[in-house]
């Protein structure tokens, strides 16, 4: 078994094109060894040139990079093989995991043709003949629980988790020494994350393979690694044991890193999400007042598609005071998305469901509707995605206002918004285009473009799931505040109970379209009654309960 | 953003302006970068100055057979007569110069029809889902599988001769291809988070398709009528060809098929043929070579193919 060194690894992107950058370091002299059974996991934000670092050890980088210093699997030089050494070495040696399994799997062939495909490229003399190869791949598939029959499946016939085992035996086809596995969890929820994680632990443990894991959650490193990394625009900030980092980090940003994820049940982090600000602590004991806004009773939602109707939503009950902040939680398919949807409007209703905004039955059409888009907006998940590119963030933020036929200082109200939202000073913002912005900035950006109409409640879809962790403090501290600055209300979608933990008032728990657990944050968060939330509570990686 | 702009750009409209004509700029330098373009650019912009200036360069009685009795017929090409003369004494460089003027009209104006009602149904088969699109779609796959030569012959035929009826004809059987093409991206930007996010807004059909569709069809639009423009002069040259021009007008087309009216391929008289052709070949390159370079510019992931 070798060992993966990194000896002051530099690697350099060169850019050509309009905006002539010349050359990027992704990578800047990283010196890392990953001893032979051993895990070592690396964290960083997007961007911080972890998986950059994690390619060069199969030479898997693009055509414009450049590689200094030496990167070895046991004595060999990587940089020093040639095209068919590199080939019976890529594999057979170390293979990867790649990130978000459900864009790497080829959608026209079943899995087991995918898996005996690396057992064809690299035969050895326990899989030499074609029955021994089918067999290989059903005991692979036993090895990552799936069932013999799934070898016949096509990837789109499989869930996010399934497909994420069938990349993981394909990763394990040929036996190999090292194992990289880059963001194997991210876009899967917190149950199926757990179940992965365990998996990949007790097979690495099993078969002494070493693992390379690369993750922007520190949490979930903690939990499968023995040793962590932490990365920061291309350097190396600080290396480990996992328990040392995560508990006692020395550089200030590892601290950043690892108390953006709370400890539910914490009260220094209970509504009061990690942030660089001082004002943020808010007044826990506010009292809500009992003006309700928004009432749902008995909302079903059926979609009727090919084959038998599906009823996402069921029977659900929800009000919503001024004021509060309500957190959805619930894992993927669990109609939480499909709710915030229907409150806002863009999803019709089964017969009988009642969601009355301020006393008032919802509008579906014509004028009505348009009055009340002016009270409630939305937020979606992914900022990049929900700004039109080629609009600077005052045509965005203004969009609203001129939908709405806003009467009055068009700009004025833009700078307030924009302001509202912490982008400060607003008139920097005007003329930038998204892509211009950093993630956090965009979902700011996105938040003032609802605040511009004036809402009185803010629907937001997983706010922060597609940012990076330091970010994230930010935008729930943002939320948190407009709720005291502004009195809205709030129903925030989320997977994450952290997020709940730091910044909800209520809670409701969703599990196959139905709520099945709802009420205040401490309440449910610290004595769940229903099994569901006890398994999503156990779920959550965190930092303690693994190493208690 | 410094100081200086601050002060110029305060109202939204004029910021805007200032984003396009700067967005604009660059497109052109980055135009001005691509050597296959400009050439294709440069010829056009010569070949549409030569048809401009026809009547300066050769007035209209060069065209005249009455007064060109002395002239040879056939002449090959010499200095005296530098493309060579037709079966009636005429000079062929006066004949292309003239035709030009109908080419390049008939090329321009058919694709200008094709591309406005491609747009127009295209984003609305993408943007309206169930009933509307579904009838759209199958509107715009009835004029796909439509033989268009025909339907251009008869409607050549129907109406009265012209050029006018030569746009039309090309113009209404050239558009659904444009429209499919525009449909799709239609469709993949209508799945975007920001038109949800236009939608919860309180955006109706109106402003979504101005505000957000339509620029972001444009660039595919654009490429996408250079090379039209090709196609409908090959198609304006056949249909002449045919016989359905309006015969009083010189177009490329009809110097090619007077050619064939007097069997030039087979009496020898090369020039008659290879000049028309070799023109009609040249400019339809010089607009695919400027579609190209457009089509890079817009879609940069298309570049370094």
């Amino acid at each position: 078994m070798p060992d993966l060194t990194f000896d002051d690894v530099c690697i350099t992107y060169r850019t050509a094109g309009r905006n002539d950058e010349g050359e990027i370091a992704a990578v800047k002299n990283v010196s890392l060894v990953l001893p032979a059974g051993g895990t070592l996991g690396i964290a960083g934000e997007s961007g911080s040139g972890k998986s950059t670092l994690a390619m060069s050890v199969l030479r898997l980088l693009p055509a414009n990079a450049r590689l200094g210093g030496r990167v070895l699997i046991g004595d060999t030089d990587i940089a020093d093989l040639r095209f068919g050494e590199l080939r019976a070495l890529r594999w057979a040696e170390a293979s990867i995991v790649f990130q978000g399994a459900m864009h790497s799997l080829n959608p026209v062939r079943t899995v087991g043709q995918q898996i005996v495909e690396a057992l064809e490229l690299h035969v050895s003399d326990a899989w030499r003949t074609d029955k021994t190869r089918k067999a290989r791949a059903l005991e692979l598939l036993y090895a990552v629980d799936l069932a013999p029959a799934k070898a016949e499946a096509y990837p789109h016939e499989l869930s996010g988790g399934q497909k994420q085992r069938v990349m993981i035996a394909m990763a394990l086809a040929c036996e190999p020494d090292i194992i990289i596995a880059d963001e194997p969890t991210t876009a899967l929820d917190v149950i199926v994350q757990m179940q992965i994680l365990d998996m990949i632990s007790a097979l690495v443990a099993q078969r002494g393979i070493s693992m390379l894991m690369i993750s922007h959650d520190l949490s979930v490193l903690a939990t499968a690694c023995e040793r962590i990394a932490i990365m920061r625009d291309g350097e190396l900030v600080e290396v480990g044991d996992a328990y040392e980092v995560c508990t006692s980090p020395q550089h200030p940003y590892t601290r950043q890193l690892s108390e953006a994820f709370p400890t539910i049940g914490d009260p220094a982090s209970r509504l009061n999400p990690v942030t660089r600000r001082t004002d943020a602590v808010t007044d826990k004991t506010r009292e809500l007042s009992d003006d309700v806004v928004l009432e749902a009773r008995g909302v079903t939602v059926t979609y009727h598609g090919r084959g038998k109707p599906l009823a996402a939503v069921k029977d659900v009950n929800l009000s919503l005071r001024r004021g509060e902040i309500l957190a959805l939680v619930g894992q993927s398919g669990s109609g939480k998305t499909t709710l915030a949807r229907t409150i806002v409007g863009l999803q019709r209703v089964d017969e009988g469901s009642v969601i009355r905004f301020r006393g008032k039955d919802i509008p579906h059409r014509g004028r009505a509707l348009r009055d009340f888009r002016s009270e409630v907006q939305m937020v979606l998940q992914d900022p990049s995605a929900a700004l039109n590119p080629k609009i600077s963030v005052y045509e965005s933020v203004a969009e609203g206002l001129r939908v709405q036929r806003f009467q009055g200082d068009e700009q004025e109200r833009v700078a307030q918004s924009l302001a509202d939202a912490e982008l400060l000073p607003p008139e920097r913002f005007f003329r930038a285009i998204p892509q211009e912005l950093s993630g956090g900035q965009r979902q700011r950006a996105v938040i003032a473009g609802a605040l511009a109409v004036g809402p009185q409640l803010l629907v937001a879809d997983e706010p922060v799931a597609s940012l990076d962790a330091s970010v994230r403090g930010e935008i729930l501290a943002l939320l948190l505040s407009l709720r005291d600055r502004l009195d809205l209300s709030a129903l925030v979608i989320t997977h994450d109970l952290g997020l709940a933990w730091n910044i909800a008032d209520t809670v409701a728990v969703m599990y196959e379209g139905a709520i099945v657990e709802y009420g205040p944050t401490e309440q449910v968060l610290l004595d769940p009654q229903h099994p569901y939330t006890r398994r999503l509570l156990a779920a959550a990686p965190s930092i303690e309960r693994r190493l208690a | 953003m410094s100081g200086t702009t601050a002060t110029a750009a305060r109202s939204p409209r004029s910021m805007a302006w200032a984003r396009r004509r700067h967005a604009f700029g660059g497109f052109c330098r980055e135009f001005s970068h691509s050597r296959a373009g400009m050439a294709g650019l440069i010829f056009l912009v010569v070949v549409i100055l030569l048809a401009l200036l026809a009547p300066v360069l050769a007035p209209s009685w060069m065209l005249d057979v009455t007064k060109l009795l002395e002239q040879p017929r056939f002449a090959p090409p010499s200095f005296a007569h530098p493309l060579g003369t037709d079966d009636q004494g005429r000079e062929l460089w006066v004949r292309m110069i003239w035709g030009a003027r109908v080419s390049l009209l008939v090329g321009f104006a058919a694709t200008a029809v094709s591309m406005i009602i491609g747009t127009i149904v295209g984003i609305a088969a993408g943007h309206f889902t169930g009933w509307t699109g579904g009838l759209l779609m199958r509107i715009i796959d009835f004029f796909l599988v439509l033989p268009s030569l025909i339907l251009a012959i008869v409607l050549s035929s129907v109406l009265s001769r012209g050029v006018w009826t030569i746009v039309i004809a090309i113009g209404l059987t050239s558009w659904a291809g444009t429209a499919r093409v525009v449909r799709a991206q239609t469709l993949s930007v209508e799945s975007r988070d920001y038109i949800e996010r236009a939608r919860v807004l309180g955006a109706g059909h109106w402003h979504i398709i101005v505000k957000h569709l339509l620029p972001a069809v444009l660039p595919l639009v654009l490429a996408n009528t250079t090379l039209t423009v090709g196609s409908a002069i090959i198609a304006e040259s056949t249909l002449s060809f045919l016989g359905l021009g309006d015969t009083t007008l010189q177009s490329w087309g009809s110097v090619l098929k007077n050619s064939m009216d007097v069997s030039a391929a087979t009496a020898g008289y090369w020039w008659y043929i290879l000049v028309p052709g070799i023109a009609i070949v040249l400019v339809v390159l010089a607009f695919t070579l400027i579609g190209r370079a457009v089509e890079t510019i817009v879609n940069p992931t298309l570049r370094s193919r």
